[in-house]
């Protein structure tokens, strides 16, 4: 298994566009990934948005990144790339 | 409520938010809401059970192929960028999450599938709702989006629109899939009552031209389909069945706005750099800001940070007054938004009615009654919240306080004791309070006069010319008999003014001149010319007044202002400004852009409404 803490850094969190670019790369992998609040509160399956918008991640949120299968080192790698990166959006 | 009195079919105003710029007459046509289909539990035999899941799975493809199109729509119309929202719900709508709780639900419960998707919906929803962030909660609309395709795909019926050629939709609150699967040529217009829009709603709106106005709180229970609306983005203005005069006045804003649209849409760049007067003179442009739904516009539209921040909405979303915590997560989002510009946050301007509830405190004379200052140092409990709130929000940015209605020095002097008392105690609680400076709203007669005494107190003022009218004209803005009499060019009111900004610069204070005049292309000149250097307007007026502004020069505005000033009554002021400006400025301010003459054009100064938090 493969794990590894990421922040939100884009100014709206992990709102539903940003979700849905995350849901669409964890969906590229075979792994199961899911995602979990480093406070303890909610878990996610990264690949169900539904789920993923339930964290309520906003910006500042801390979040573990975890993925269990053949891919795994990758899927984490590009889960958090994406976060890292603020999915790509002006902050 | 203004107009209505007699009966309902007479005209009745509205003013709300204008989110995308415009205007244009036509006939409702009401979406969502009430209309929402009513869903029934049927139980079914355990052999049907099979047939009710290939059911519920042909909604879903059938919900997929028209997300497919709506998003390939909005890609075309909007860009990829926007059209991503789209993806979402495609996502929402095969997300295992809610297709097995389905599945498991008909089969458990032996449910029909419309009642299956509804309690898991409902479910869902439940939790967004609980969301602790403004934002993402918000993203259960998306969702419910979703939940309503799927059950009108289980209907197995295409919800006849109605769409007539002059469709205004009418929305308690607008889903954007509604914007984007409507037929936009023949959209007119689009309002709504709830005021936090999802920005994506506003930008297809704006990205379509379509005129938008939110914030209307309670429109949607008095339109009916078929009604005739008149709707003014530009000046957040929506008519329900508007007279024939007013339905014209309408008629040639809209033209009006498209003949003008043209000329702002300067390269977004230009739209941040400071705006000069040709003379060289700098005006500060900020925006006034209400609802959270406006909060893209300062950034979009290059505002210098928020001139006026009204806190009343802060009441309108629960009912009682909002807790220190609930006023902190919204001044700090407010701060952390504008940044080094700033934010000029208003005390409550409410009256008793707002504060302390129900219709039995009703005062006689409200708009001269316990509100505003008075009610906050009335208050205490109330006014120390919303100080301690902005105090600690200071920390995460730039935020100052203004005092509403002042109208002499001993409200300024007990109103910054309770703020500098609440500053040492959150020192002495070890929490951080940021340096927030105090200022008076300058609308009341005797502020005017004490004006240099005032000046002498705080640390700057807001001049707000609304209620500057109101009060010194004694009309009732509120009231469509004596609009007639609302004249802001009146040579009192300009007078007013000018003392005002003399007595700011002569104690060396800053002084936001903020209301409806300064969102007026030809006002704002004036005010140029009285003195005035920081205007503060509705985000979506930026644009034509800095057009505006960066075409004249201050000195000739100066002359202009004088004249007025110097004139016997409104009229003749009126017609000063329209003479000159088109003498001096004739590209600027074709015929058209002026304030017609009264009596037989658009009035411009304000309309009657309903929904405004002044009486």
């Amino acid at each position: 298994m493969q794990e590894r803490r990421v922040v939100i850094v884009n100014r709206l969190g992990l709102h539903a566009r940003a979700a849905a670019k995350l849901v669409r790369a964890a969906g590229e992998f075979a792994s199961v990934v899911r995602l979990e609040r480093a406070d303890g509160g909610a878990s996610a399956d990264a690949k169900s948005i539904l789920s993923v918008l339930m964290l309520a991640a906003a910006r500042g949120t801390e979040l573990k990144v975890t993925a269990e299968g053949a891919d795994e080192a990758q899927a984490v790698e590009a889960v958090c790339r994406l976060i890292e990166g603020g999915f790509g959006e002006e902050s | 409520m203004s107009g209505g009195r007699k009966n309902g079919r007479r005209e009745k105003f509205w003013r709300g938010v204008g989110v995308s710029d415009g205007a244009a007459v036509g006939r409702v046509l009401r979406v969502g809401g009430a209309e929402r289909q009513n869903v029934y539990r049927a139980t079914l035999e355990a052999a049907d059970v099979k047939r009710e899941i290939r059911r519920f799975h042909a909604a879903v493809r059938l919900s997929r192929r028209q997300l497919v199109a709506v998003r390939r729509r909005a890609e075309q119309l909007l860009g990829a960028e926007h059209a991503y929202i789209f993806d979402a719900h495609l996502l929402m709508l095969e997300d295992r999450k809610l297709i097995d709780e389905v599945e498991d639900y008909v089969r458990s419960e032996r449910a029909n599938a419309e009642w299956a998707v509804k309690v898991v919906g409902d479910r869902l929803l439940s939790v967004y709702a609980e969301i602790n962030d403004d934002y993402l909660r918000e993203r259960g609309s998306d969702v419910e989006d979703v939940l309503r395709r799927l059950l009108v795909a289980l209907g197995g019926e295409h919800a006849p629109r109605g769409l007539t050629e002059d469709a205004v939709l009418v929305a308690e609150e607008l889903l954007p899939s509604a914007v984007a699967d409507l037929d936009f040529a023949h959209v007119r217009a689009v309002v709504s009552d709830a005021g936090g829009w999802t920005s994506h709603t506003a930008i297809i709106a704006r990205g379509l031209g379509i005129p938008a106005v939110v914030g209307l709180r309670d429109f949607y229970r008095h339109a009916r389909t078929g009604d005739e609306i008149a709707v003014d983005a530009t000046r957040g203005e929506v008519v329900l069945r508007p007279s024939k005069e007013t339905a014209a006045k309408f008629r040639e804003a809209s033209s009006r706005a498209r003949s003008t649209v043209a000329a702002p849409a300067a390269p977004a760049g230009a739209a941040h750099a400071p705006t000069h007067t040709r003379d060289g003179v700098e005006i500060v442009l900020r925006a006034n800001v209400e609802l959270p739904a406006e909060y893209e516009g300062v950034r979009r539209y290059g505002a210098r940070g928020v001139g006026l921040y009204r806190t009343e909405f802060l009441f309108a979303q629960g009912g009682g007054a909002p807790t220190e915590d609930e006023q902190f997560a919204a001044y700090a989002e407010l701060a952390r938004l504008c940044g080094a510009d700033g934010a000029r946050v208003r005390l409550f301007d409410l009256g008793g009615d707002k504060l302390l509830g129900g219709g039995e405190t009703a005062e006689r004379n409200p708009a001269l009654g316990l509100r505003a200052i008075r009610l906050c140092l009335r208050r205490e409990d109330v006014m120390r919240a919303q100080a301690r709130a902005v105090l600690r929000a200071a920390a995460c940015g730039r935020l100052d306080l203004v005092l509403p209605m002042i109208s002499d020095v001993s409200e300024v002097r007990r109103a910054r004791r309770i703020v500098d008392e609440e500053r040492e105690r959150l020192t002495g609680e070890g929490i951080e309070a940021g340096a927030v400076r105090v200022g008076a709203m300058i609308e009341v007669p005797s502020a005017v006069f004490v004006a240099d005494a005032l000046a002498r107190e705080v640390d700057f003022f807001s001049l707000g010319t609304n209620d500057l009218v109101q009060y010194t004209l004694a009309v009732d803005r509120g009231n469509d008999e004596v609009a007639d009499w609302f004249r802001s060019l009146h040579p009192a009111v300009l007078q007013s003014i000018s003392r005002v900004l003399g007595a700011a610069g002569g104690a060396g204070i800053p002084c936001v001149v903020c209301g409806e005049m300064a969102g007026t292309p030809a006002y704002a000149a004036v005010l140029v010319g009285l003195g005035a250097r920081e205007l503060s307007m509705t985000a979506t007026a930026i644009p034509r007044v800095r057009h505006a502004l960066s075409g004249i020069d201050a000195a000739g505005a100066s002359e202009i202002a004088r004249e007025c000033m110097a004139c016997a009554g409104a009229d003749e002021s009126e017609e000063v400004v329209r003479a000159r400006l088109g003498e001096r400025w004739g590209d600027i301010f074709p015929p058209k852009s002026l304030p017609p003459p009264k009596g037989e054009g658009y009035n411009f100064g304000q309309v009657g409404h309903t929904a405004t938090t002044k009486p």
